[in-house]
């Protein structure tokens, strides 16, 4: 069966009679939970290649406009690569990493209380949820930011916690909602027919949950986990904005050790980019791949 | 048993100091917990060349980390330097992030409410602009309505804003300041006289000039904790300012970072100078 071109049922004709599921008309503007996925990997493959290219070439050809030129710019950025690509952007990463651990944790948590039989604990989830999707990223890291003690004192011990670990709690907030999201979806696109077979061969509530819905539903949650895993290390550089050093803070204090020539913010900030660039780009075909050989094969 | 017993003691502690402060005595707890951790920490700029910024290996140097410097040796302590931005160096003073704050912050009346900034300021500096030789401006009033970039957080944002009618575009770095001046999306950039005329003398902004007279000079100060401004801490530090100006120290780093000699280090240098040395 033909997996590298599209999905059956979707983006070409169904492969059954009977197809179950409308097919998704993604030109007629059907909501599409992977879009900033689907684009990225939509690039070509040459793309990483000619962005770095295009840079090496572009810091090449000086036009000096004056005594401080771009190749100055280029230079002064190469001597910085080191410290910036290790002491910022691998804390990107880090940041990344961790909050997407909590976030799942507590999103999956948050999913299951979603679909629980108890209507209170169903409507508490519910709100948590749509509360933190709902709301702008950086109000909700602003706000933990602020409202969290720097440390906390439990008799003599001091605990201290340091910002960028304020950051990524602020951070995996939005994502558990989401997350939160994923899982009750996942859940809920299994047939409810399964639940009542389970049911009828005396599985109780939790075994029906555990050992047949849950197993079904990891493949599907996959790869609309990555999708927000990649959205999520490209949303770290809002921590720049509370102060937490990473690439993008430490950009801006290497420019101002350069003297603050302006002919340095694009030499700059185009390696964030391209660091940025080659870490999803992956990550986001890779997702398509993923989401390609679950799909159900109509 | 021996969990309740240190809960307990450490709840009679608590209450203790709560008293302490309450009589308004020296607890000095910041000074005895610089000592007995035997490290002092101290919060300075890393945006803020040549008084604090990292070079390219990623260390924080500049003139004000040699002055922290100096304080670990005299105190015969290590020294951690934290960075702190414009926006927070005063809050890490009062949480306890850091233990002193040497962070090119001018002494304002608003600001020692809050910290405790003790004498004698170890430097100053007034407001200039730097704007286009093409333009001509004369005046600050020339500045009235027109659009002018600065860089968050610098107090006289709002004063030339209020005084001269200014609109201030205030960007988070001076790189992104100046470019923007380049790009002719504001008349002038508004910052500190001292970096302007070394900017101006690298000779990269030839067509630039800095036309007005500086104004609002400013004395800068370094701070310790409200609670020690009247304590050990505080009076130390105002001891190190005083040695610093009588040595003639802070011209000598003044000269060492490139900074252009200001007539303030040179009339606090006779003034605080040794009568006996001539």
């Amino acid at each position: 069966m033909d997996t590298r071109r599209g999905i059956a049922g979707v983006d070409r004709p169904a492969l059954t009679d009977l197809p179950v599921l409308k097919p998704v008309d993604r030109r007629a503007g059907a909501h599409d939970p992977l879009m900033v996925t689907r684009w990225l990997a939509g690039l070509p493959a040459w793309l990483p290649l000619l962005l770095i290219g295009g840079a090496l070439v572009w810091s090449t050809v000086a036009f000096a406009q004056s005594d401080y030129g771009y190749d100055d710019a280029t230079r002064a950025l190469w001597r910085w690569v080191p410290f910036l690509f290790v002491s910022g952007f691998l804390f990107n990463i880090l940041i990344s990493v961790l909050s997407m651990s909590i976030g799942t944790v507590a999103g999956a948590a948050l999913g299951l209380a979603q679909i629980s039989p108890n209507s209170g604990i169903r409507w508490l989830a519910w709100t948590a949820t749509q509360m933190f999707r709902n709301s702008p990223w950086l109000v909700i890291l602003f706000i933990v930011l602020l409202a969290f003690p720097f440390e906390i004192v439990i008799g003599d011990l001091i605990i201290s916690i340091p910002d960028w670990m304020k950051a990524v709690f602020g951070l995996s907030l939005p994502i558990m909602a989401n997350i939160s999201e994923i899982v009750r979806g996942a859940v809920n696109s299994v047939p409810t027919a399964q639940w009542e077979a389970a049911e009828s061969l005396s599985f109780n509530r939790r075994q029906i949950l555990w050992q047949i819905i849950l197993p079904q539903c990891y493949k599907r949650m996959l790869p609309p986990w990555m999708n927000w895993y990649a959205i999520l290390t490209m949303a770290t550089p809002l921590c720049s904005l509370l102060g937490v050093e990473e690439l993008i803070t430490l950009s801006r204090q290497a420019m101002e050790g350069e003297n603050n020539h302006p002919e340095l913010l694009v030499p700059f900030y185009t390696f964030a980019l391209v660091l940025f660039f080659l870490y999803c780009y992956p990550i986001a075909r890779f997702t398509m791949f993923l989401e390609r050989r679950y799909a159900v094969k109509l | 048993m021996k969990k309740i017993v240190c809960l307990v003691a450490g709840l009679a502690a608590g209450l203790m100091v709560t008293v302490g402060a309450h009589a308004q005595q020296c607890t000095n707890d910041v000074w005895n917990k610089v000592m007995s951790r035997g490290k002092v920490v101290v919060g300075v700029k890393a945006d803020y060349k040549p008084w604090g910024y990292r070079d390219s290996s990623g260390a924080i140097v500049g003139m004000e980390i040699d002055m922290a410097q100096d304080v670990a040796d005299t105190l015969g302590v290590e020294l951690e330097v934290v960075a702190v931005q414009s926006s927070n160096r005063m809050q890490f003073l009062e949480q306890g992030k850091i233990d002193l704050m040497i962070a090119t912050m001018s002494d304002r009346a608003d600001r020692r409410e809050i910290v405790g900034i003790v004498g004698p300021n170890y430097y100053t500096s007034g407001t200039n602009i730097m704007s286009p030789k093409a333009l001509g401006l004369t005046a600050w009033e020339d500045l009235r309505d027109k659009p002018v970039c600065g860089k968050q957080g610098a107090f006289y944002n709002q004063i030339v804003e209020e005084r001269y009618g200014a609109q201030i575009v205030a960007f988070t770095g001076n790189a992104e300041a100046k470019q923007a001046l380049r790009d002719k999306k504001c008349i002038a950039w508004v910052y500190d006289d001292s970096s302007i005329v070394s900017d101006l003398s690298s000779g990269e902004y030839d067509e630039f000039e800095m036309p007005l007279a500086s104004e609002d000079d400013n004395p800068w100060g370094l701070a310790v904790p409200k609670a020690e401004e009247n304590c050990v801490f505080g009076r130390f530090m105002s001891g190190m300012q005083y040695s610093w100006h009588r040595s003639g120290r802070l011209i000598e780093l003044e000269a060492k970072w490139g900074i252009q000699p200001t007539e303030y280090l040179k009339t606090q240098a006779e003034r605080h100078g040794d009568w006996l040395a001539n």
